[in-house]
C-alpha cells in the first residue's frame, strides 16, 4: 500500500537525496515540453540522478531538461519509447553506484511516492524487479474502456498470466541491477512494455506488483496511446526478426 | 474444391514460417528456393500454357490464368513478410547507430553541464542477444 510507507522512510520529505544515490530514474521523453520541466524537478528532489532521453522531440523539451539538473541523451531520430528506455537503462546501468533503476512517464501522471515505495521493495531484498499496478486498489481512477483493453492484455500474454500481473502496461517500473544489466528491449516501439513481461517471465527474476496510482489529468489523457494502437502492438510482438 | 485446400495451407503455412523461431540461415536459403522455383515455374507456365490449364483444371480451376493469379496472391504476400522482416533487421541496426550517436554525444553534454557521467564503451550488441560491452570507469 502506497500509504502506509512512511514519508520519512520512503526518503520523499527528506530534502538531501543522499538517500537515493544509488537510484537512477529514466525518463522517456517524447515532445513533453509543457509539463517537463516541473515533473523532472519534481522527481530530482527526491531521486537525484536522472536521465532524460530526448526521443528526437521538435518542441524544446531536450531544452527543458537542460535548465534542470537531469542528465540528457538526445536520440538524433525518433526511435520509439521503448529505444528511449533502453537507451536511458544503457546509460544509467554504466554509473557509478548505479543499484536500481526506475522507469517514470515524462507526462508526470505517476507520484513519487508510489516510485519511493516501489524502490524500498526492492531495496529490501524481497523483488527483483518491482512493477506498478493501476488495477489492485485505485481501479476506479482508470476509465472504464481502458480498464478493459489493460486487463485483456494481461490475459492474452502467458507471461502475464505465469507471473500473476494485473497491469503489464505500466510505465512505472523498478528494476535491480541484474535485471537492468540484462535486459535489452527490442521492440522500439510501445511493444516494448509487452516484451519486459515476457521476458520477466521466461526469466527467473522474482516479480513484484505494487499499486500506484495514475494521475489521469487532461494532459496526460491527450498523450496517452489510443487504444487501437493494441493492434499495432499484437502485430510487432507475433512477427519478430527471424533472419 | 482442391484449390481451396491448396490455398488456404499456403496461406497458413506462410503465416506460421513467419512467427515461428527458426535459424536464419534456414529461412535465407529456404526464401531464396522458393523464389528460384517460382520463376522456373513461371517460366514453363508461359511456354506451355496448355499445361498449365491442365493443372488449373485438376485442381478445379477454371483456367491456368486464374491458378497464375492465385500463386501470385500467395507469393505476394510471403514477400510481404519477408520485407517486413528484414525491415525490422535493418531497424534494429539504425538503432543501434542511433543508440551509440546519442550515448556518445551525451556524455560530452553532461560532462560540460558539469555532471559527472561514466563512458559507455560501446552500446553496439551484434544481434541484440548480447549484453552491450561498458566500462565501470567514472570520467570526470
Amino acid at each position: 500500500m502506497p500509504g502506509k510507507n512512511d514519508p520519512e522512510e520512503t526518503g520523499v520529505t527528506t530534502v538531501d537525496g543522499r538517500r537515493n544515490e544509488d537510484v537512477w530514474v529514466v525518463i522517456p521523453v517524447f515532445n513533453e515540453a509543457p509539463v517537463l520541466e516541473s515533473v523532472v524537478r519534481q522527481v530530482l528532489a527526491v531521486f537525484p540522478n536522472v536521465v532524460c532521453v530526448d526521443d528526437g522531440s521538435g518542441d524544446g523539451s531536450a531544452e527543458a531538461v537542460l535548465r534542470t539538473g537531469a542528465h540528457l541523451v538526445r536520440h538524433p531520430v525518433n526511435l520509439g519509447q521503448g529505444a528511449a528506455l533502453q537507451t536511458g537503462l544503457t546509460y544509467a546501468r554504466v554509473q557509478p553506484g548505479a543499484q536500481y533503476f526506475v522507469t517514470y512517464d515524462a507526462d508526470g501522471q505517476h507520484r513519487l511516492e508510489d516510485a519511493a515505495a516501489m524502490v524500498d521493495v526492492a531495496r529490501s531484498g524481497e523483488a527483483d524487479v518491482v512493477l506498478g499496478t493501476r488495477f489492485a486498489v485505485h481501479a476506479d481512477s482508470v476509465p472504464l474502456i481502458k480498464r478493459l483493453v489493460l486487463r485483456l492484455a494481461v490475459l492474452l500474454s502467458p507471461a502475464g498470466r505465469k507471473l500473476r500481473l494485473t497491469d503489464a502496461h505500466n510505465g512505472l517500473r523498478v528494476l535491480t541491477r541484474p535485471v537492468a544489466d540484462q535486459l535489452q528491449i527490442s521492440m522500439n516501439g510501445m511493444a516494448h512494455a509487452s516484451e519486459i513481461v515476457s521476458y520477466l517471465g521466461r526469466s527467473k527474476w522474482r516479480v513484484r506488483e505494487i499499486p500506484v496510482s495514475i494521475r489521469y489529468t487532461e494532459y496526460s489523457r491527450s498523450k496517452g496511446q489510443s487504444l487501437l494502437n493494441g493492434v499495432n502492438i499484437l502485430f510487432d510482438l507475433s512477427v519478430r526478426h527471424r533472419g | 474444391m482442391l484449390i481451396q485446400f491448396v490455398l488456404v495451407l499456403a496461406v497458413l503455412t506462410i503465416m506460421y514460417v513467419f512467427v515461428r523461431r527458426s535459424h536464419a540461415i534456414y529461412v535465407q536459403a529456404s526464401k531464396r528456393i522458393a523464389l528460384v522455383l517460382f520463376a522456373l515455374v513461371n517460366v514453363y507456365a508461359v511456354m506451355r500454357p496448355d499445361d498449365l490449364t491442365a493443372i488449373a483444371r485438376l485442381l478445379g480451376v477454371g483456367r491456368g490464368t486464374d491458378l497464375v493469379l492465385y500463386a501470385l496472391v500467395v507469393a505476394f504476400m510471403a514477400g510481404m513478410f519477408s520485407m517486413y522482416q528484414r525491415f525490422r533487421v535493418v531497424d534494429r541496426r539504425y538503432t543501434e547507430l542511433a543508440r551509440t550517436v546519442a550515448i556518445r554525444e551525451a556524455e560530452l553534454i553532461n560532462r560540460e553541464r558539469g555532471l559527472r557521467a561514466a563512458q559507455v564503451v560501446s552500446v553496439a550488441t551484434g544481434d541484440g542477444d548480447r549484453s552491450p560491452v561498458v566500462s565501470e570507469e567514472t570520467v570526470r
